[in-house]
C-alpha cells in the first residue's frame, strides 16, 4: 500500500484552493489487462481491473461498464481508436467503496470516442480521463453525470489534448449534489501548437440541493495554437424559485420538485446512451433510490 | 512612429529615460537582519514596525517559492537593492523636488495631470515619497492622503495605521508578502471620514528609476461608512537588461455602505517582476470595483482580492491584460464570500502578441455563511499569432446551496471574415485589426479615467503596429 498523487490538474493554481491533486492509498493491483474484442460489451465490475479497447478499420465498439465493486478497487481502461473508427464507452459507478478510475485514450483521423460516465452514489471516487486527439479531425465527446448524497465524495480529472488538426472536444457534465456530500470537477482543453481549425467546448451544470455540500470546479482552457475556438462555462446553484413556485402551483410539493429537477438533470446525461435497455436499468436505479430516499 | 498621449506611460520609447544614480544612496543588497534593521533605522519606525520588518524575514526565509504560475527562477533577489535613500526629504511644493526627480515626473505628465483633474497626487521615485500634495478643499472635508510614513509618525493615525496595516495581507500570506513586510517603503495612507463622497480621483505614481533595484510601496486606504473615493495609481520603470523588481502592498478597507473604486494602470518595463499583493475588505452594503490594465512587466503575478464580509459587499473586477513579446503575465482576481447577499462580477479580456504569454487566473470563493450570493464571472482571450500562449485558469469553491454562480469563457482569434470587410472598407490590415482589439477591449477601457482610456486605445494601436516593445 503506498500514498499515489492522482488527478493532478494539468497546470496549477492557487494551492490554498486545494485543487492541485488529490492522494489515496492505492494497492498494487497487478491485475492482467483484458482485452475488449466484441464489437459490444457489457461487464459487471466488481473488482480491480484493467481493460483495453481498440477499434480499427473502421469498427464501430462499444463498452458497458456497470462498476459495484466489494472493497476498494482500481479499474484502468485504455482506448486505442484507430483511423476512421469509433468506441463508444459507458461507466457507469454504483458502488460505496473507494474507487480510483481511469481511462486514457488516443484518437486518430476521422476518428471518435464518446465516453458517457455516470455517477450514481460513490463514497469516494477518483476518475482521471485523458484523451488524446491525435489524428485530424478526432473527435471527443465526453458526458458526465452525477447523483451524490449523504458524505459522497467524487473527483474528476478530464483532460482533453487537442494534437491534431480539426479536432474537436465536447464536454458536458450535469450534476446534484445533496445531504453533505464533496465534489471537484477539472476539466481541461489543451490546444497544442499544430492543432490548428480545432474546437473545444465544456460546460458544466450544477444543482446543489443539501445544506452542507462543497462544490469546486475547476475548467481550463490552454491555448497555444491562435486558428482555434475555445470556450467553457459553469452554472452552479439551486433549483429555480420560479419554477418550485409554478410546480407548487399545480399542486405538486417542494420536494417532489426538487426530485424532480434532480431526475431531469441526469437524465439529459442518461438520454445520450443509445442503449435503452442500459438506459432503463440506470434509470430504474435513479427512481428506485429516490423512491426510497 | 512615435505618438505623444497625454498620459506618457504607455510609449515605452518614451518613458525609458533615465537619470543616472548615486550608488552611495543604495543600503545595500541581500536579506539580512542587519540591513533590515538598518532600512528600519534609516525611516526612524516605531518599535513595533521593526520588530514586524524582523519577523518577516524570517518568515520569509522560512517560506518556499511558488510551486505554480510563470517562473520566476531568473529573479535573485539576494542581488535586488531593497532600499535607496532619496536625495531629498518629502515636499508638498512641486518646486522643491529636486531636478531630474522633477524632469521625470513631468515626462510623465503627472504635475500636469494633478492640475487638470486630480483631487490630490503622490509620486513615489524609487523607494521614497518625493512629492505628496492634496488641494486644500480635499483637505478640509477631512480627507487624509499622505505618505504611510509621515502617517505612522502622526499621532492622529498612529493606532490606526498599526491596526491595520499587513492585517489583510499579513507576513504569513506568501514569500513576497513577508518579503515586502521585511523591506518595504514608501507608498499612501487614504483616510476618508464619514459621509465625504471625493468626486475627483487621487492618484499615486510609482517609478522606479534605479537598475536592478526593488520598489515595496505599501498602500493603505480605510473608507469609512457612507463614503465614496476613485483612487489610481500608476506604475513604471526605465528598461535596464537587470531583473528589477515591484513586491507592493495594497490593502484596502471599505467601510459600510463606501465604494472605493481601485484603477491601476501598470507598465512596468519588460525587465520587471510585478509580485504585487492586493487585497481589499468590503463591510456591510459596500463596494469595491477594481479597474486594472496590465501592459508591462517581464513576469507579473497579480491577482487583486475582494472579501466580501458584511451582508450585501459587492464586489467587481474589471481588467485587461495585453502580452507582447518577453513577457509572461499571471493577473486575474479572488473573490471571497464570507456573508450573506454578497455579489462579485469579474469581467476580464486577455490579449496575447508576439510570443507573449497571458494567463487568467481566478477564485470565487463562496462560504457556507453566504447565503444568497451571486457571482458571475466572463473572460475573454484572443490570440494575434501562433507563437503566443493564452491560458484560462478559473476555480470556484461553493460551500453553500443558497449561491448562483455562472463562469463564462472563450478563446479564439480575429476572424478573417471580419478582417476582410474592413479592408473592403478601405482599411489596411493592420489599421483593420487594431480597431477590432480596441473592440474587444472596449468594455473595460469605458471603465478607465478618460485620459487612460485614451492612452489604452493608443496603446493597443501602437503594439499591432508593431512598433513598440
Amino acid at each position: 500500500m503506498s500514498t499515489v498523487k492522482l488527478n493532478t490538474l494539468p497546470v496549477q493554481t492557487f494551492s490554498w484552493l486545494g485543487v492541485n491533486e488529490a492522494h489515496r492509498e492505492l494497492e498494487q493491483s497487478g491485475v492482467k489487462a483484458v482485452t475488449l474484442s466484441s464489437d459490444k460489451n457489457e461487464i459487471n465490475v466488481l473488482q480491480s481491473a484493467d481493460y483495453e479497447i481498440t477499434a480499427h478499420g473502421g469498427e464501430n465498439k462499444t463498452a458497458v461498464m456497470f462498476i459495484d465493486p466489494c472493497g476498494k478497487t482500481e479499474i484502468s481502461t485504455s482506448v486505442s481508436v484507430e483511423n476512421s473508427s469509433s468506441v463508444r464507452l459507458v461507466q457507469v459507478f454504483e458502488g460505496r467503496e473507494q474507487t480510483v478510475a481511469n481511462v486514457d485514450a488516443r484518437v486518430c483521423d476521422n476518428a471518435s470516442f464518446e465516453l458517457v460516465q455516470l455517477f450514481l452514489g460513490t463514497s469516494d471516487t477518483l476518475s482521471e480521463i485523458n484523451t488524446q486527439l491525435e489524428g485530424r479531425k478526432a473527435g471527443f465527446t465526453a458526458n458526465i453525470g452525477y447523483l451524490l448524497d449523504g458524505n459522497d465524495k467524487l473527483d474528476i480529472n478530464l483532460i482533453a489534448r487537442h494534437l491534431g488538426k480539426k479536432t474537436n472536444s465536447q464536454i458536458t457534465a450535469k450534476g446534484v449534489m445533496n445531504s453533505c456530500c464533496e465534489k471537484i470537477f477539472k476539466g481541461t482543453i489543451d490546444f497544442v501548437k499544430g492543432c490548428g481549425g480545432a474546437v473545444g467546448n465544456e460546460n458544466e451544470d450544477v444543482l446543489l440541493i443539501g445544506e452542507k455540500v462543497e462544490n469546486k470546479t475547476v475548467p481550463l482552457i490552454l491555448c497555444a495554437e491562435d486558428d482555434v475556438q475555445g470556450s467553457h462555462g459553469a452554472s452552479i446553484g439551486r433549483v429555480d424559485e420560479e419554477h418550485i413556485f409554478y410546480l407548487q402551483s399545480r399542486g405538486l410539493p417542494e420536494e417532489k420538485i426538487v426530485q424532480l429537477m434532480a431526475r431531469s438533470k441526469i437524465a439529459q446525461i442518461v438520454n445520450t446512451i443509445s442503449d435503452e435497455q442500459v438506459r432503463e436499468r440506470i434509470f430504474n436505479k435513479i427512481g428506485r433510490d429516490n423512491d426510497n430516499g | 512612429m512615435s505618438e505623444k498621449t497625454k498620459v506618457a506611460d504607455i510609449d515605452r520609447s518614451r518613458y525609458d529615460f533615465r537619470f543616472e544614480e548615486d550608488e552611495s544612496n543604495y543600503l545595500g543588497s541581500g536579506l539580512t537582519p542587519e540591513l533590515v534593521s538598518d532600512i528600519s533605522h534609516e525611516k526612524g519606525d516605531p518599535e513595533w514596525m521593526r520588530e514586524l520588518r524582523l519577523k518577516s524575514l524570517e518568515i520569509y526565509n522560512k517560506t518556499k517559492m511558488v510551486d505554480w504560475g510563470p517562473s520566476i527562477n531568473e529573479l535573485d533577489v539576494s542581488r535586488i537593492i531593497t532600499y535607496i535613500r532619496q536625495k531629498s526629504r518629502m515636499n508638498t511644493d512641486w518646486n522643491d523636488v529636486p531636478d531630474d526627480i522633477k524632469q521625470t515626473f513631468e515626462n510623465l505628465g503627472i504635475p500636469q495631470a494633478e492640475r487638470e483633474s486630480l483631487a490630490g497626487v503622490g509620486a513615489q521615485y524609487d523607494s521614497e515619497l518625493v512629492y505628496h500634495n492634496v488641494r486644500k478643499e480635499v483637505a478640509q472635508s477631512g480627507v487624509v492622503y499622505t505618505d504611510l510614513e509621515s502617517a505612522m509618525h502622526d499621532e492622529r493615525y498612529a493606532e490606526m495605521i498599526k491596526k491595520h496595516f499587513m492585517k489583510l495581507v499579513p507576513p504569513t500570506d506568501h514569500k513576497f508578502a513577508a518579503l515586502h513586510g521585511a523591506v518595504w517603503s514608501g507608498g499612501s495612507f487614504v483616510y476618508v471620514p464619514k459621509g465625504v463622497r471625493l468626486e475627483i480621483p487621487l492618484q499615486s505614481y510609482f517609478r522606479l528609476n534605479a537598475k536592478g533595484a526593488g520598489q515595496f510601496e505599501h498602500t493603505l486606504i480605510i473608507l469609512e461608512e457612507d463614503s465614496y473615493l476613485h483612487f489610481i495609481e500608476g506604475c513604471s520603470a526605465p528598461k535596464y537588461y537587470e531583473a528589477g523588481l515591484h513586491a507592493g502592498c495594497v490593502e484596502l478597507y471599505v467601510g459600510k455602505n463606501a465604494t472605493l473604486r481601485y484603477s491601476t494602470i501598470e507598465n512596468w518595463s519588460k525587465n520587471m517582476y510585478n509580485l504585487n499583493t492586493k487585497r481589499a475588505l468590503v463591510s456591510e452594503g459596500g463596494k469595491i470595483e477594481w479597474v486594472s490594465g496590465s501592459f508591462g512587466s517581464h513576469v507579473s503575478y497579480l491577482y487583486p482580492m475582494s472579501i466580501l464580509n458584511g451582508e450585501g459587499a459587492r464586489a467587481e473586477f474589471t481588467g485587461i491584460t495585453f502580452a507582447g513579446e518577453g513577457q509572461n503575465l499571471d493577473t486575474g482576481a479572488k473573490m471571497v464570500h464570507n456573508a450573506p447577499n454578497t455579489s462579485s462580477y469579474m469581467n476580464t479580456k486577455s490579449i496575447s502578441k508576439s510570443g507573449g504569454i497571458s494567463t487568467f487566473r481566478s477564485a470565487v470563493v463562496v462560504n457556507k455563511n453566504a447565503s444568497g450570493s451571486k457571482s458571475s464571472v466572463s473572460c475573454e482571450s484572443l490570440m494575434l499569432d501562433s507563437i503566443s500562449r493564452s491560458d484560462t485558469i478559473p476555480a470556484m469553491d461553493i460551500r453553500t446551496k443558497y449561491a448562483d454562480i455562472g463562469h463564462e469563457a472563450k478563446i479564439g482569434r480575429i476572424s478573417d471574415e471580419s478582417v476582410f470587410y474592413l479592408m473592403s472598407r478601405g482599411m489596411s490590415e493592420q489599421d483593420a485589426k487594431a480597431m477590432i482589439v480596441r473592440g474587444f477591449a472596449d468594455n473595460v477601457s469605458k471603465e478607465l479615467p478618460l485620459e487612460y482610456a485614451m492612452e489604452m486605445n493608443n496603446l493597443i494601436g501602437l503594439e499591432m503596429h508593431g512598433s513598440i516593445g
